[in-house]
């Protein structure tokens, strides 16, 4: 118990809820544009568009079989050569974007598929055109049915932040990490800390998920 | 003035042939039967007239634009041609008004509440008014097609498409659907073409039958004519077939 209070101080619990906000703010930022980014690429590979459909289909396949790790840092050490600086904290952004949308995009698709080719012409039908077939019938559909794996893709995401402690980034990985280091008695303590903040900022977003799946019920 | 025209139509899947030769004409306000053998590519006929399906050759043209035509907008002809499907295709995430009223929101731009007064009243020459709020989920088959009846008749098309209406109800419910089919038909500016197997409908409202058997229309006669005594063999066949049971 001891351990418990040396290690919270307010000096370090401070320096630690930073970093909480950090994995925040990179979570934020990733699921919003991988989440648009994944709907455009998953609608393109739903429409076969011909040829183009295929092609982002296999640079989708490519990205999917990457570690993410892998992109993090190609992101962040291999960009800036061919001139392309960011800052870690984008380097983050954009590599977790990059490849949440990759695997957002596999499940909207799949999404897409599930939903009855009927729907799609009964509304064609009455002159509908693809666009507003698509908006006002069949991705509200499409979502709903999505809920669930979407979640666990996005939850997926919110641990996955952790990765760019390897960069550098002061997340909260990465400052229990520094603090920890300080004396190794501060360990369990720290741990169990930042689990304690992983799992409260996961079961809001799950929270959040049977809300929504409430109201679109 | 022809609604319909097929001028030497071939339609392909892949390898199969599944309308050769078609030559029909239909004109405004007609009521058409289309009957025949399953497989016998009715479905596909009356489903290439909205341009659900493409024909690779001839010319088809409805309400004056031709389908054929790379150019030509099909939103446009949908929006004259109504179409009611086998398996209802109602929205499953919009209330019974809200399928109906969706299309002439975003297709007609009606106004709001003449599109509100619009949906009440084809709700209630279908017998559903009280269902308005429901979810599709919560209907019968026979209200299901009945409103997706409303929901074509909401854009007052010119020609209605129905391709096997009652083929997935169960027996009690087709009598419902058929007498909303008989009111419309008996509307004379509404041109409909419909895909059956219920005789007496055919008997009571259609103008003309037309019977395809392998994707080609072998008989296209007067109604009276077609049942009393049809003169193609197959045709002659098929209707002893169905009036057996």
């Amino acid at each position: 118990m001891n351990d418990f209070l040396n290690a919270l101080t307010p000096d370090n619990l401070g320096y630690l809820m930073q970093g909480l906000w950090i994995t925040v703010a990179v979570s934020v930022l990733s699921i919003v544009v991988s989440f648009i980014l994944g709907s455009v690429i998953g609608i393109v590979m739903f429409e076969k568009i011909p040829y183009f459909s295929s092609l982002v289909g296999t640079l989708n396949n490519i990205v999917r079989n990457l570690p993410l790790l892998l992109i993090i840092f190609f992101t962040y050490f291999a960009l800036p050569q061919i001139g392309i600086r960011l800052p870690v904290f984008w380097s983050t952004v954009v590599a977790m974007s990059f490849f949440e949308a990759a695997m957002l995009s596999e499940i909207i698709r799949g999404g897409l598929d599930s939903i009855d080719k009927g729907q799609f012409e009964g509304a064609r039908s009455t002159g509908m055109s693809n666009r507003q077939t698509m908006m006002y019938i069949i991705l509200p559909q499409a979502y709903k049915k999505m809920i669930p794996p979407l979640i666990s893709q996005l939850i997926s995401l919110v641990k996955d932040t952790s990765l760019a402690s390897g960069i550098v980034l002061a997340d909260l990985t990465f400052r229990g990490q520094v603090v920890y280091a300080q004396n190794s008695h501060y360990i369990v303590p720290i741990l169990v800390f930042m689990t304690f903040c992983y799992f409260i900022a996961n079961y809001l977003l799950s929270l959040l998920a049977k809300r929504l799946d409430r109201r679109l019920a | 003035m022809s609604m319909i025209e097929f001028k030497d139509v071939e339609k392909y899947y892949g390898d199969f042939h599944a309308l050769k030769d078609i030559n029909l004409k239909i004109d405004a306000g007609e009521t058409v039967v289309l009957i025949g053998p399953s497989g016998s590519g009715k479905s596909t006929l009356i489903r290439t007239v909205n341009g659900l399906e493409e024909i690779q050759e001839g010319q088809l043209i409805v309400d004056g634009f031709d389908l054929h035509d790379p150019k030509t907008d099909m939103n446009k002809i949908r929006k004259n041609v109504g179409m009611v499907f086998q398996h209802f295709n109602l929205y499953n995430n919009k209330t019974v008004i809200e399928n109906i009223m969706l299309a002439p929101r975003l297709v007609l731009k009606r106004d709001e509440a003449e599109n509100k007064r619009i949906a009440m009243e084809l709700l209630e020459r279908v017998g559903l008014a009280d269902k308005a709020n429901n979810m599709p989920s919560a209907l019968s088959g026979g209200q299901k097609q009945r409103v997706a009846i409303a929901r074509s008749l909401a854009m007052k098309p010119k020609c209605l498409l129905f391709d096997e209406p009652t083929s997935a109800l169960d027996p009690e419910m087709i009598g419902d659907v058929l007498k909303v089919m008989r009111e419309i038909a008996e509307d004379s500016d509404m041109t409909m073409l419909v895909v059956t197997h219920e005789m007496g409908f055919a008997k009571a409202v259609a103008d003309r039958v037309i019977f395809m058997a392998d994707g080609q229309i072998l008989e296209d006669s007067s109604t009276e004519q077609f049942f009393k005594d049809p003169s193609n063999e197959r045709a002659k066949k098929f209707l002893s077939q169905v009036a057996n049971h």
